[in-house]
């Protein structure tokens, strides 16, 4: 992909926190209508999937590959009394994106100009690696083996549009924006930290949360995935240097202490 | 054969040397091709990602039957340690100076033995069994597991196999031909592995 003058620099580090796009997530006011389930389904044109009952609303219970965006219902039982809440469950577009670190086909999954992270399915190889680098549990496989996740509607986003799932959202629950507009918004209503303001870089989905995130069934405080880093910061240079280095050595040895010639007389 | 030839590997331990190394390498190409974008033109030499990542898998399914025809023709002998070799490790296999003569050395020599032992059937078994949960693992745990024990072991194969090939070829004139015609001379014998020629009787 092409990207502009300007589309550079509004992808480039500093920019990326400020310009990116993204949508904050209150639980509090999710009432749990699963309008944003369905748009996203109607928008992307994805199948329903065949489930069963299980005694609760929430349904399917696990995201798959026809549904990027799913509300988890969170049933606890607290002093006698049930709580229900709800929350959208979907890609994050990481700034530092685990999926995208490990991705070994360039393209299949790529930045968009309004910092989502998007998918060709053309040029996945379907080797599922991104599931290995996301902290969060979200790439799905479809039935090429190509993957399929939320990507902000960046076919939406591209015409200026907002994505489905924040358009149809009536409560306010969903709302889409520039990111950075977002924290301040949330702030503004009195939340003191927004998960995913500075994780992993700085998450385009964040959330606005009353409970520990744990609660909703998100790590408390997410990060690369220890064997995902370790790679990245190490094994994957070391493969390199080491092949390099080897190279050298041999290259070395060969110009200073020399082969083991044969002994004067013995022919070989 | 000329009197002054040694056989030392059977066509069969040929062949399959060279499955060895050929699969070797397109898995080395097309890994290098999958771990850095830079390097991604590498997968397009063999046809593009799509192709690469096949070509990927049946090279693993080839190199693994192939390490496992070699445990017939060296585990035997490599797991057998000696004091000589012993010796041959304290003294780096005389690599580290012009002067220093080996310590007599049986078929293999200690070098061979570890780089056997510990690069082709550990690092092997590593690779390959990494390598079979890539392709059919579906759990984030397993591929995270695969994914990076895989890596670990190519790490180790990048760095080892270059030093094996310079030492079998222009380190020690006269033993490339051992994988080749399949004969070495008696010098080369003598020079390298005395006690093997003692075992097969040619000193
Ligand atoms: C393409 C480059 C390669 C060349 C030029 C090469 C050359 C040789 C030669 C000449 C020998 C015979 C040594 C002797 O008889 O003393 C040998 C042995 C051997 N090679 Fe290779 N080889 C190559 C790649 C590989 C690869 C990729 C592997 C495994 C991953 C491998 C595994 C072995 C083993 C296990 C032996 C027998 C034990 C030993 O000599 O260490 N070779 N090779
Ligand atoms: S499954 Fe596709 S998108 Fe995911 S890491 Fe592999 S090639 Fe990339
Ligand atoms: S949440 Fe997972 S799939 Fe989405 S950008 Fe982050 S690492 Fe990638």
């Amino acid at each position: 992909m092409a990207l502009s003058e300007t589309e550079k620099r509004r992808l480039s580090g500093v920019d990326i926190q400020t310009r990116k796009k993204g949508v904050l997530v209150r639980p509090d006011l999710c009432i749990g209508c699963r309008g944003c389930q369905t748009a996203c389904k109607e928008w992307n044109k994805l199948p329903g999937d065949r489930t069963v009952n299980r005694g609760t609303y929430e349904n399917p219970p696990d995201l798959t590959p026809n549904l990027y965006n799913k509300i988890r219902f969170v049933e606890v039982e607290e002093g006698g009394h049930l709580r229900w809440l709800f929350i959208s469950q979907r890609c994050m577009h990481c700034t530092e994106a685990g999926c995208m670190k490990v991705c070994p086909a360039p393209g299949a999954l790529y930045r968009t100009p309004e910092g989502a992270v998007a998918f060709n399915k053309k040029k996945c190889i379907g080797c599922r690696f991104c599931l290995a680098g996301c902290p969060f549990n979200i790439p799905r496989y479809d039935a090429e083996e190509k993957i399929s996740k939320c990507h902000l509607c960046a076919d939406r986003l591209a015409f200026g549009l907002e994505p489905a799932c924040t358009k149809t959202c009536p409560t306010g629950a969903l709302t889409f924006g520039d990111r950075d507009e977002l924290i301040q918004m949330a702030k503004a209503s009195g939340f003191e930290a927004v998960y995913g303001e500075k994780d992993l870089g700085g998450l385009g989905v964040l959330y606005a949360f009353k409970e520990f995130p744990s609660f909703y069934g998100l790590p408390d405080s997410p990060g690369l995935p220890a064997s995902v880093a370790f790679w990245k910061s190490i094994l994957k240079p070391l493969a390199l240097i080491g092949l390099g280095g080897a190279v050298a050595a041999a290259a070395a040895h060969y110009i200073t202490v020399g082969p083991k010639e044969p002994e004067e007389g013995g022919e070989e | 054969m000329r009197h002054d030839l040694v056989q030392r590997t059977t066509g069969w331990e040929r062949f399959n040397h060279w499955l060895l190394a050929l699969s070797f390498i397109v898995l080395v190409l097309t890994g290098f091709g999958f771990l850095y974008n830079s390097l991604n033109w590498l997968n397009t030499i063999f046809g593009g990602n799509q192709l690469a990542k096949e070509i990927h898998k049946w090279a693993g399914v080839v190199f693994t039957l192939s390490v496992l025809f070699t445990l017939g023709s060296y585990l035997g002998d490599s797991i057998r340690f000696t004091k000589e070799d012993y010796q041959w490790l304290s003294s780096l296999g005389g690599y580290l100076s012009k002067t220093t003569t080996e310590p007599p050395q049986g078929r293999l020599n200690a070098g061979q033995k570890l780089y056997y032992l510990l690069v082709v059937v550990l690092t092997g078994a590593v690779i390959i069994i990494t390598g079979f949960i890539l392709w059919f693992a579906q759990s984030t745990g397993w591929l995270r597991f695969g994914h990076f024990l895989h890596n670990l072991a190519f790490v180790v194969f990048v760095t080892t196999v270059p030093l094996h090939i310079y030492l079998s070829t222009a380190a020690n004139p006269g033993t490339f031909r051992a994988m080749t015609r399949g004969t070495v001379t008696r010098a080369w014998v003598k020079r390298h592995h005395r006690k093997w020629a003692k075992e097969i009787g040619i000193e």
